[in-house]
């Protein structure tokens, strides 16, 4: 199990958005907290640059302790693939695949325990000690990048290696990548530098705005079709679709635990708003 | 004291898994067995050292190269797989050489191959035996099975590679596999590993003799780290003296020879370097593909943009002897990357195949060898066809030429009689790195004492690594004057040597940059939680030179041969260029004797005094000491 979190990951650590500017931010769906300095970082793919060498998929594995599983899928021991859009070695484009981020994430807004936590600093964070394995998140995600650890039981992705952003290091993919494909900094100068980019190759960012954006941004040379990128709307909290089936055996059976049952109605009650996306949306 | 404990009693360091599978081949029989304990893991730590060592202990003393009681050791080391350093790659086999018949084989690769040895379950393995049909050897996730290759026999190395994966239904498997050459006991048949990846020097043959078409590799496991947040540290600072490769260099560049500016050309008798060399290079497409977490960036591939073979698919690893090797056949711009596509396909090691084919191609220009003995080729120099034909029957042995081209320069030479051996290049019967050698002395001095059967590891420098100028004071050496080279040589094997055996690369040792040594060895004891100083760790490599050359002299290899027995041609005064009439000749066999005096070691027969092999406390081997001879 990934050890995550030595900060703010209790429940009392963390807070739903409060006053205007911030829950216009982040909405008031999100329990949000602060790692550091209170500043938005990006990551930022230069798809123009990467050559298809996954040492940032062995980067993550080598970082957070997974085994050496297989990189060709996501697993709650590889958080990022590298994909190309054609026969794999010969393909001369490649699209990184890991959770984007998002300033308005479906994932934390649908979580009935509040285990998934946005920090002002950018990473979108699942807290293994709270999550009860419901599989919402992984449903509401709109490019599908959380899994289930089958051992543990609970949904797992990438955490911008918020460990390392706590101790003002980059994620550690960004640090393996050996043609500066990856790069990290405050989103001010990511963005920046992304448009830059974009504009000299006369190409595409990707993922400023898509799902109202997130703290992970792409450049590309051709469109985002052509990478086999998924076509996200703009809307901050997208629809998404958690089957009946799962919500009915989750309120209804004995699964999640009664721990965690109790804590999702409390929250329920203390934040109502909440289940009006969970739900019906 | 087994080597290997039924019960391991002492704690399993970090950066290894624990465990080598032994597999008899004849019987089909596989075990694993337990690492040896840690006193003789920190003498003899992984890759040739640790490989050897076991080989020493098993090898009868008149087994065969290619004979039944034959064996190979494959082994990593502890920095090999663990992610968070460059060069963290390398793989090492050693057997007995089919070229020499004497001396050490050695064929040291490395890519992802490693890796997934230790990520399926084991940090090397053994293979005895041979057996009674092709197979190839799948292991997955610490289970080892043998299954039957007669599908996959005779397929080249590319082809085996992806019907290998294929076969076994993973993508992430990793394949070590051998083409036609080794099936048909070429003796510089190579290992061949993730497309771009080759453990050169006969290793192939010796899987061939075996009927192993290749070992399938996967797993997830991954070895324990003793110090995380140490290693992260120094494997950073090793990161950051690195040098990388670049795109623009393969489209521009000659080779490792343009370096000092000669390269091989007509048998080694023109050192030119023109432009003619690498007309096309630059409309070739050029992709670099690292190794496992190595951000030098050796490999790449290549799509061939003009020309006959425009289309062609190339995978290379930095080196660049197969350049050299069609160069030397008067074969220049991207008919020579084809060529090197395709000796890669058909598993020959470049250098044995060129010094031979180069020895044919003379006799041919000075009215030796007709078209009768060539199945009809014309070996004029600069025949692309000619060259490619030439390939497959070496690989399988074809015809009169065919056949000798497989054995080697020496045996082809004294086939084709008059004065062919003098055109001949070997050392001992091995061929040496395929690169215009003969203007630099430290560089000469590494071939000619290698074990013939091998990469030579060292060559020297003209000033110590700074790392070591704690202790190391001397330099700059002069290029032209043979003062100080033999030492120079003898520390360089030294660090070459511990880099290989710790499991790392020496493609990523910038040994010439402050801190390229220091932070592999910080890496090293991170790892393993051992505290190694550098004096060690140079302990470390000396040990393992001592023990190869303790491997000849059993086998009735002496010192004196590593300059009697040298095809003439290697020896001969430059015909050419700005280095026209130099020659190591001159210096030798002082140089030689130097080299072993420096090294421990007596100047005539090679073997280790007494003395060294206390200070190296390898005290078991005193039998093969210089001084129990004299008894
Ligand atoms: S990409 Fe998916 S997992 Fe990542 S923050 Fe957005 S919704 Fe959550
Ligand atoms: S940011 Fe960290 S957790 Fe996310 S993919 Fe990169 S290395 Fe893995
Ligand atoms: S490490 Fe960099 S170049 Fe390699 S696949 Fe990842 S992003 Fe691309
Ligand atoms: S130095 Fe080169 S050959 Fe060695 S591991 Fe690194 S990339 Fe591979």
């Amino acid at each position: 199990m990934h050890p995550v979190f030595h900060q703010t990951d209790q429940l009392k650590g963390r807070r739903m958005a409060k006053n205007p500017s911030e829950a216009q931010q982040y909405g008031n769906l999100v329990p949000t907290a602060r790692l550091s300095d209170g500043k938005p970082r990006t990551i930022l793919f230069n798809a123009t640059k990467c050559i298809g060498c996954r040492h940032c998929v062995q980067a993550c594995k080598d970082w957070n302790d997974h085994d050496r599983t297989s990189l060709y899928s996501l697993s709650s021991t590889n958080w990022i693939t590298m994909e190309p859009p054609v026969l794999e070695g010969l393909s001369p484009l490649w699209a990184r695949n890991s959770c984007m981020h998002c300033e308005f994430a479906a994932c934390a807004a649908v979580c009935p325990v509040e285990a998934i936590t946005k920090y002002e600093e950018g990473p979108v964070v699942i807290n293994q000690e709270v999550c009860i394995g419901c599989e919402y998140c992984i449903h509401a995600c709109p490019w599908e990048v959380i899994t289930k650890n089958d051992i543990t039981q609970k949904a797992s992705k990438c955490t911008m290696c918020s460990d390392r952003i706590s101790e003002d290091k980059q994620p550690f993919c960004v640090q393996a990548c050996p043609t500066e494909a990856l790069d990290f900094g405050l989103t001010v100068e990511m963005s920046e530098k992304a448009r830059t980019q974009a504009k000299a190759v006369g190409g595409y960012t990707y993922g400023e705005k898509e799902a109202g954006g997130g703290n992970v941004i792409y450049v590309l040379k051709e469109n985002k079709e052509t990478y086999g990128l998924r076509n996200i709307s703009e809307q901050k909290f997208p629809k998404h679709k958690i089957p009946l089936g799962l919500m009915l055996k989750d309120l209804f059976t004995p699964r999640c635990g009664i721990k965690g049952k109790l804590r999702a109605l409390y929250l329920a009650i203390i934040h109502p708003k909440r289940l009006i996306y969970r739900y019906f949306s | 004291m087994n080597l290997f404990p039924a019960q391991r009693t002492s704690p399993l360091p970090g950066g290894y898994v624990g465990k080598i599978l032994r597999v008899d081949l004849t019987t089909g029989s596989m075990r694993d067995e337990n690492l040896p304990e840690e006193p003789i893991l920190k003498k003899f730590i992984g890759g040739q050292s640790l490989a050897l060592y076991i080989l020493l202990k098993e090898l009868p003393l008149d087994a065969t190269p290619l004979g039944p009681e034959s064996r190979i050791v494959i082994m990593t080391g502890p920095i090999t797989g663990n992610g968070f350093t460059p060069g963290g790659t390398k793989v090492t086999a050693v057997f007995l050489s089919p070229l020499t018949g004497s001396t050490l084989g050695r064929g040291a690769t490395s890519g992802y191959w490693g890796t997934y040895l230790k990520a399926a379950g084991y940090d090397g393995m053994i293979l005895t035996g041979v057996a009674p049909e092709p197979v190839y050897l799948y292991i997955n996730q610490g289970k080892a099975e043998l299954r039957d290759a007669a599908k996959f026999w005779g397929l080249g190395t590319r082809a085996t590679e992806d019907r290998l994966r294929e076969a076994v239904g993973k993508q992430d498997a990793k394949i070590m596999c051998i083409g036609p050459a080794g099936e048909n006991l070429n003796r510089a048949a190579m290992l061949a590993n993730d497309y771009n990846h080759f453990a050169a020097h006969s290793g192939g043959a010796v899987f061939g003799s075996k009927k192993l078409k290749g070992i399938v590799v996967t797993g997830t496991c991954r070895p324990s780290v003793f110090n995380k947040a140490a290693l992260v540290d120094a494997g950073w600072r090793w990161r950051t003296t690195l040098q990388q490769h670049d795109v623009k260099k393969k489209k521009t560049k000659y080779g490792h020879g343009e370096s000092w500016g000669a390269l091989n050309n007509f048998n080694w008798r023109s050192t030119d370097l023109s432009p003619a060399h690498i007309q096309g290079f630059d409309q070739n497409d050029v992709v670099l593909r690292p190794c496992f977490q190595c951000a030098r960036m050796c490999p790449w591939d290549a799509t061939i943009g003009e020309g006959a073979h425009k289309g062609t698919l190339l995978h290379f690893n930095a080196g660049g002897e197969w350049l050299d090797a069609f160069f030397n056949l008067g074969i220049k711009g991207n008919a020579a990357l084809y060529l090197a596509e395709r000796i890669n396909d058909v598993g020959i090691e470049c250098s044995h195949f060129s010094c031979g084919a180069g020895v044919a191609f003379e006799a041919w220009e000075k009215g030796l060898l007709g078209p009768d003995r060539t199945n009809g080729l014309r070996l004029e120099w600069g025949n692309i066809e000619a060259a490619d034909k030439l390939l497959d029957m070496a690989a399988r042995r074809e015809g009169w030429l065919g056949n000798l081209l497989a054995d080697g320069p020496r045996q082809l030479a004294e086939a084709l009689g008059g004065d062919a051996p003098n055109w001949a290049v070997h050392t001992k019967g091995g061929t040496p790195a395929m690169h215009e050698w003969r203007p630099m002395l430290g560089q000469m001095l590494r071939e000619l004492v290698a074990s013939g059967g091998m990469k030579p590891q060292g060559g020297g420098s003209t000033k110590p690594p700074p790392d070591l100028r704690y202790k190391e004071t001397w330099g700059p050496l002069e290029a032209d004057k043979p003062d100080g080279w033999a030492w120079s040589h003898v520390l360089s094997e030294q660090y070459r040597q511990f880099t290989g055996i710790f499991g790392g690369c020496w493609f990523a040792q910038m040994n010439q940059k402050p801190d390229g040594l220091n932070s592999i060895l910080d890496s090293f004891n991170a790892i393993t939680g051992w505290k190694f100083t550098m004096d060690d760790a140079l302990a470390a490599g000396h040990r393992s030179m001592i023990l190869q050359s303790i491997f000849g002299t059993q086998r009735g290899w002496i010192a004196d041969l590593d300059w009697k027995d040298v095809g003439p041609r290697f020896l001969e005064p430059i015909p050419d260029g700005k280095y026209k009439g130099f020659t190591i000749a001159k210096w030798l066999p002082d140089m030689i004797y130097e080299y072993y005096r420096l090294s421990g070691r007596h100047e005539r027969t090679g073997r280790p005094f007494k003395e060294t092999l206390d200070q190296l406390g390898i005290e078991e081997f005193t039998p093969w000491s210089h001084e129990a001879s004299q008894l």
